[in-house]
């Protein structure tokens, strides 16, 4: 029997694979195999369900104290130039302006902002709740809250029940980058270290607040090590049961630190992919953000294990500074088609995966629709 | 209440034969008929213009999954007459065989019967409209005559095989020639009785027939009311459903035509189901190498799985390449004009005559372009423009023969649109055209502007453009030249699954024919503003499916390449697992004349960098898709 094929007996009895097998995986040449097995579990796990929501991006401040080789978003000094913070004013404004159709979460991802008082933060998500009560605010990722604990002189418990206090409903899962201290030492020397990224999560877990987890894959880091990371999440998960859903980030190498480093290609996007809804058998969702694949690749993704592709976004702006070939946001239609177009039941959710609406599988008639330009990704309203 | 039903749309071979079978159907007022040649009969139940038609039946077998009406048919149960292979030597003798590829259950039964008679050893088979096939006769060369001139040439040639009569004699069992064929539930009882009654009528007035037939054609009238009373059969029942099933046996086990999973009668789907092969069973058998219906295409592309269609169409990638390796090439897409005159619905670029933003590229330019494509170790140009009718077939020469001299590179040139564009242009038969572009240096003909190649879809979205039948004529004329070509489509306007599939298989028949296309490529439609269509389906993942059974039905075309440049190089290097064995080309940048040659770098490296990246060896080819140079 073959490696890969006592690795599906594995996975098709549910037996949970080990680092080694893992590893295999990213090492299997025929990606299709990898692929069709990650499908068969997310097929066990949701069917056809695809999961998206109506999300605001925001972030309200790029000025950061840390300096991570694979961002090409952050500026280190409030006066550099190209850095902005924005007003509270500004920041709800984003919201404001969108309460025609209003989005059900809002999604924040800062900079670490040395100049801010912690007050800033919870009048933000105060004034959020403000404009619309029933939001769901899912802000700060692991490194802010520590930053937040370092730099206010606080415990992350009191961080974020500060925070909670304020209106905070969850945490995003950035800033995980790559776990291991070989990688992480030399990528983002100067901010949350993994277990204290993890200890975050643990720590908010316990307050029963949801968090999701990111790896951010696809520059100097081997498959071994990506396989660190994964392990890492799911021993955290077996502990807490706090982590929804679970996304793979690609590194895009724009205007940062490791620009001479090609992007991870299509192909390893799938195969990461794959690989985590294989690995990560306590997550429950897998999710392709389209931000970071394309909507395009992130609709292959559909079939290769992600359940989940993210939501309208809006406005992105870290992954649009680092060259992104994707549009900065998506319109609820467009998130329906590309799902549709999978040939997968498009779900909308809330950011709990509580059903908002739930779509037929069946494409309507192709001329009721409005579909998307995919060069310049332009609304257009069909004729016929 | 009633519910009145359309007229029932009868096509209809109009040959001889076939007369007795259609005789007073026209004056029957809820019919129409038409009658054309076997290949349009055929056309017209694949694309839906006709609800019943009387068909080869070997056409039946690649359209697939279609009803006969029981009890009509054109057979023999022995000698027929009218289907014969005529030499001067013995069969085992010859050595080149000529025979009108357009007759294709002949050209079927005959492979089979050679193949059989001579003990597997083939003859080189040569395709040749009958005339020029029976003047071709002599010394180690025979021909397959059918119909009028079989009976013409009767007794003149020493030695003749019956092919019916082979047949009865290897198998025992009559053969079906053609018979009445359609859709799944196209035809009700009553209009099968229809055409019973038209057959009953025919039967009775076979000498008047005969006689018509004889006054119009001057053949003998004695002769040809012996041939429709005794040398055809018009029975269908059970003994010639066998001998149907074994034909059909016998050609897919040959590989001529795709397998039938079982020959069905209207009447037997109203006892009882038809039964169907897997999904999975079509793909074990695509596979392997076994030729698919369109019907079968059509399934796969409705219910097969992504992984299922990609991994059955990356194990035909592999069969056909077992090497691993993805070539591509290094070329310059140079469009010599945007002056054109068929203003298609889905096209940003061209221009009237007369507009401003009207050009024809300057011999300065293209010294620019061409010297940058030989500095970046370029092979060859793609050179396609608009119908500009200023620029005639001399122009066309001069530029060619400068291209050549001075650069030297391959010339990759016109497509099938502005080769018969210059044909009128000029009054000018299409192989005169192709006949003086060679001479002037043409290379090979690119495959655009095939779109699809059924024409009640490019009626639509290209009114202007040429019909299905003159854009593969253009092809089948350079192939027989020795031209190469590559094949493409682009659907997602207005098409359906239905449409892809038949364009898919009008390649593959004209392939049967020439094998002169190198590599098929296709691309759903690219929406730019100053289009007028909307586009139908499309998506990544029905690219990488509709690749995938491309790959699968084109079993006879040795490359499939990954569209990157419309799909973008992520879902083109995705397309690499979904059975591409081709890149396409990386082109220089348009616009980017002076840092031209650095882009190219960066695109060439980037290209290598994907295929590798997606588990292949990569190396550069040319046109005919040789190396130039060792995978790694």
């Amino acid at each position: 029997m073959s490696t890969f094929d006592r690795i599906a007996a594995k996975v098709r009895a549910g037996t949970r694979l080990d680092a080694e097998d893992a590893l295999a995986l990213f090492h299997e040449p025929d990606v299709l195999r990898v692929g069709a097995l990650a499908n068969e579990v997310r097929e066990r796990l949701h069917g056809d369900r695809t999961y998206f929501n109506r999300n605001l991006r925001i972030e309200v401040t790029n000025v950061c104290v840390a300096s991570c080789l694979f961002c090409s978003f952050a500026k280190l000094e409030a006066d550099a130039p190209g850095a902005s913070t924005m007003s509270l004013e500004e920041a709800w404004r984003e919201l404001e302006t969108r309460m025609a159709e209003p989005p059900s979460e809002v999604h924040i991802v800062n900079g670490l902002h040395p100049g801010l008082p912690f007050t800033y933060y919870e009048e933000l998500l105060r004034g959020f709740k403000r404009i619309k009560p029933d939001i769901h605010l899912k802000c700060f990722t692991a490194v802010e809250i520590h930053f937040f604990a370092a730099h206010y002189g606080m415990t992350y418990l009191e961080v974020l029940t500060k925070l909670r206090a304020a209106g905070l409903d969850s945490l995003p899962g950035g800033g995980a980058e790559i776990f291991h201290p070989e990688v992480r030492s030399r990528i983002s020397h100067d901010k949350a270290t993994a277990d204290e990224y993890l200890e975050v999560h643990r720590v908010a877990h316990a307050m029963g607040m949801p968090t999701n987890s990111t790896m951010l894959y696809g520059h100097i880091e081997t498959f071994d090590h990506r396989v660190d990371h994964l392990m890492r999440l799911r021993a955290l998960q077996d502990e807490t049961g706090g982590m929804q859903a679970f996304i793979p980030l690609a590194f895009h190498p724009d205007g940062n630190g490791m620009k001479h480093l090609p992007a991870p290609t299509a192909i390893d996007d799938l195969r990461t992919i794959a690989v985590s809804r294989l690995v990560l058998d306590n997550v429950p969702h897998i999710k392709a953000y389209w931000v970071s694949l394309t909507p395009d690749v992130a609709q292959v993704a559909l079939r290769f294990g992600a359940d989940d592709i993210d939501g309208t976004i809006v406005h992105e702006t870290i992954y649009a500074a680092a060259g992104s070939r994707s549009p900065s946001g998506l319109s609820y239609e467009e998130l329906v088609r590309l799902i549709r177009e999978a040939g997968r039941t498009p779900i909308e959710r809330d950011t709990l995966y509580n059903v908002v609406r739930e779509h037929s599988k069946s494409a309507v008639p192709e001329a009721s629709l409005k579909v998307r330009d995919r060069r310049t990704q332009r609304r257009l309203e069909v004729v016929s | 209440m009633t519910i009145e039903r359309q007229k029932l749309r009868v096509a209809a071979v109009g040959y001889l034969n076939a007369r007795p079978l259609t005789f007073g159907l026209d004056r029957e007022p809820r019919v129409t008929v038409e009658q054309a040649l076997p290949s349009e009969v055929a056309r017209r139940i694949a694309e839906d213009e006709a609800d019943v038609a009387l068909m080869p039946i070997a056409a039946a077998a690649t359209i697939g999954d279609l009803r006969l009406v029981r009890e009509c048919a054109i057979g023999a149960r022995g000698h027929v007459r009218s289907v014969v292979l005529a030499s001067e030597r013995p069969l085992e003798e010859l050595e080149e065989i000529a025979l009108d590829l357009s007759s294709r259950t002949s050209v079927a039964l005959a492979r089979l019967i050679v193949r059989r008679l001579r003990g597997g050893k083939e003859p080189r088979w040569v395709g040749r409209p009958a005339a020029k096939a029976i003047e071709s006769i002599g010394e180690r060369r025979g021909a397959v005559v059918i119909g009028d001139p079989a009976l013409t040439i009767e007794g003149k040639y020493r030695y003749v095989v019956d092919l019916a009569e082979a047949w009865r004699e290897w198998t025992s069992l009559p053969f079906v020639f053609a018979a009445w064929c359609g859709r799944e539930g196209g035809l009700d009882a009553d209009d099968e009785r229809l055409l019973l009654d038209a057959k009953h009528r025919g039967l009775e007035h076979r000498d008047l027939i005969a006689d018509e037939h004889a006054a119009r054609t001057g053949l003998d009238a004695t002769s040809l009311r012996a041939y429709l009373r005794e040398a055809i059969r018009y029975e269908l029942g059970d003994e010639e459903r066998q001998g149907l099933v074994r034909f059909y046996d016998e050609a897919a086990r040959a590989g001529i035509l795709p397998k039938v999973e079982s020959v069905r009668f209207y009447d037997d789907d109203r006892r009882a189901p038809a039964p169907r092969v897997s999904i999975d069973g079509l793909l074990s058998r695509a596979a392997d190498g076994e030729r698919l219906s369109a019907a079968d295409g059509e399934r796969l592309l409705a219910e097969g799985k992504l992984f299922d269609l990609g991994l059955a169409a990356d194990a035909v990638r592999r069969r056909k390449h077992p090497n691993d390796v993805v070539t591509y090439i290094v070329d310059r897409n140079v469009n010599y004009t945007n002056v054109c005159i068929t203003s298609c619905r889905f096209c940003a670029f061209y221009r009237p005559v007369g507009h401003a933003e009207g050009y024809v590229l300057s011999r300065e330019v293209l010294t620019q372009k061409l010297s940058e494509v030989v500095a970046a170790g370029g092979v060859q140009i793609l050179l396609q423009g608009g119908l500009n009718p200023d620029l005639r077939i001399e122009w066309y020469e001069d530029l060619f023969r400068w291209i050549k001299s001075t650069f030297g590179l391959g010339l990759h040139a016109l497509s099938p649109e502005e080769i018969l564009f210059l044909a009128r242009l000029e009054d000018l038969s299409v192989r005169r055209v192709l006949e003086r572009l060679h001479e002037a240096g043409l290379d090979s003909v690119p495959g655009g502007g095939a779109e699809i190649l059924v024409d009640h879809v490019r009626r639509k979205i290209a009114k202007a453009k040429c019909t299905s039948e003159e854009w593969l004529e253009v092809m089948r004329v350079a192939h027989q030249m020795g031209l190469r070509s590559s094949c493409t489509m682009m659907y997602g306007t207005v098409d359906v699954a239905r449409d892809r599939v038949n364009h898919l298989v009008k390649l593959r028949d004209l392939q049967d024919e020439t094998r002169g296309f190198t590599a098929f490529f296709c691309w759903d439609f690219q929406y730019e503003q100053g289009t007028h269509i909307t586009p139908g389906e499309t998506g990544t993942h029905l690219y990488l499916r509709q690749q995938a059974v491309a790959r699968l039905m084109l079993d006879n075309v040795d490359h499939v390449g990954a569209s990157w440049v419309t799909q973008g190089p992520d879902v083109g290097q995705i397309a690499l697992r979904f059975g591409a064995d081709d890149f396409g080309s990386v082109m220089f940048e348009e616009n980017v004349v002076s840092s031209a040659g650095t882009t190219f770098c960066t695109n060439a490296q980037g290209m290598e960098a994907r295929i590798r990246a997606a588990g292949f060896k990569a190396v550069r080819r040319n046109v005919r898709y040789d190396w130039l140079g060792e995978p790694g």
